[in-house]
């Protein structure tokens, strides 16, 4: 069985089973929360660390997982330290593919496969549809659990619905009525870990400016 | 890091010294493992001597506190100084353990 980072599952879980492609209400964020979901699995396995200035490199023994190994590279040989929502910009600007190579990762593991489709008869595009959508329902029924129970939620799951939340996956999954009853819930587990919310932190940014950019356009 | 741990009836508490970070965190574990393997139910953290926690620092004591919990226990701590109770605050790390000013309120939290 394949054990899947932080980064692969909120691919899983942004993406548009029907379209195979990552929903467009996700897509201008998608970078952000994979380069979110890289640090909390570098975090989570004791390879950085970060408090409220700074994210720092604790080990640099390899992870085994490439893309991880890249990037933890890549912060070990920056010569200052930086808070995480620096670095959470930096590999998302840095690594512009990110979300393709996450679902190349993604197909090779046998949980998505890919197809060329054709739209408007005559232009194709890549699709991803899910093989058997088991690891995006084992994900939600993870972050259901910690939304509608008093239990104290795991590091890795409380990174997981940080990233579900900074990318509005949670407005898809959840009814309004659910959304209200778990509203306190999400923004205190939200609230635990530094890198979630720096992800939350930078996603608003990005919103925030298109926002503005959108209402100057009109 | 130094930690010392104290037994009193159904409850331990663990004195911690110096700083909890990824390179600490894993002596903070172990330390609560071996508590609650003995039987206890009740964890309260003495963090006067604690000078910095990391986020990793942060993580041990939510496992702790899960751990805990789910045997039907829990978890408080006490005597947080400046900057480790303002990792505490921003994290909101009240709601799910109790943050007490001493040793006696920390009990009392736990109901112990």
């Amino acid at each position: 069985m394949t054990t899947l980072t932080l980064a692969d599952e909120i691919v899983v879980l942004m993406l548009d089973d029907g379209a195979g492609q990552i929903n467009p209400g996700c897509a201008s964020i998608a970078g952000i929360a994979i380069a979110g979901g890289i640090l909390m699995e570098l975090a989570l396995r004791g390879n950085i660390d970060t408090d409220l200035k700074s994210l720092f490199v604790v080990n640099q023994t390899p992870t085994g997982d490439a893309l991880l190994d890249e990037c933890l590279k890549e912060i070990a040989a920056e010569p200052e330290r930086h808070p995480s929502t620096w670095w959470i910009e930096q590999l998302a600007t840095r690594y512009d593919d990110l979300d393709r190579r996450i679902l190349a990762r993604l197909v090779s593991a046998g949980i998505l496969r890919e197809e060329e489709r054709k739209f408007l008869w005559v232009f194709s595009r890549r699709a991803y549809p899910p093989v058997s959508g088991r690891e995006e329902r084992e994900a939600k029924a993870r972050l259901m659990s910690i939304l509608f129970s008093d239990e104290v939620p795991n590091p890795r799951d409380t990174l997981l619905l940080s990233l579900a939340d900074s990318t509005d996956i949670l407005t898809a999954i959840l009814s309004a009525e659910e959304r209200d009853k778990a509203a306190v819930r999400i923004e205190e587990v939200v609230a635990l870990e530094e890198i979630g919310r720096s992800v939350g932190k930078v996603a608003l940014d990005i919103r925030t400016a298109m926002a503005m950019a959108m209402a100057a356009y009109h | 890091m130094e930690i010392t741990s104290t037994i009193d009836g159904d409850l331990v508490r663990l004195n911690v010294t110096g700083s909890i970070d990824a390179s600490t965190s894993p002596n903070v574990e172990q330390a609560v493992s071996v508590a609650l393997a003995g039987g206890k139910r009740r964890l309260i953290f003495d963090m006067r001597q604690v000078n910095y926690i990391s986020s990793a620092g942060l993580r041990a004591i939510l496992l702790a506190a899960k751990q805990a919990k789910a045997g039907g226990g829990g978890v408080a701590v006490f005597g947080l100084q400046p900057d480790v109770e303002e990792v505490f605050t921003i994290s909101g790390f009240g709601k799910i353990v109790p943050i007490a000013a001493s040793d006696a309120e920390a009990r009392e939290k736990l109901g112990a």
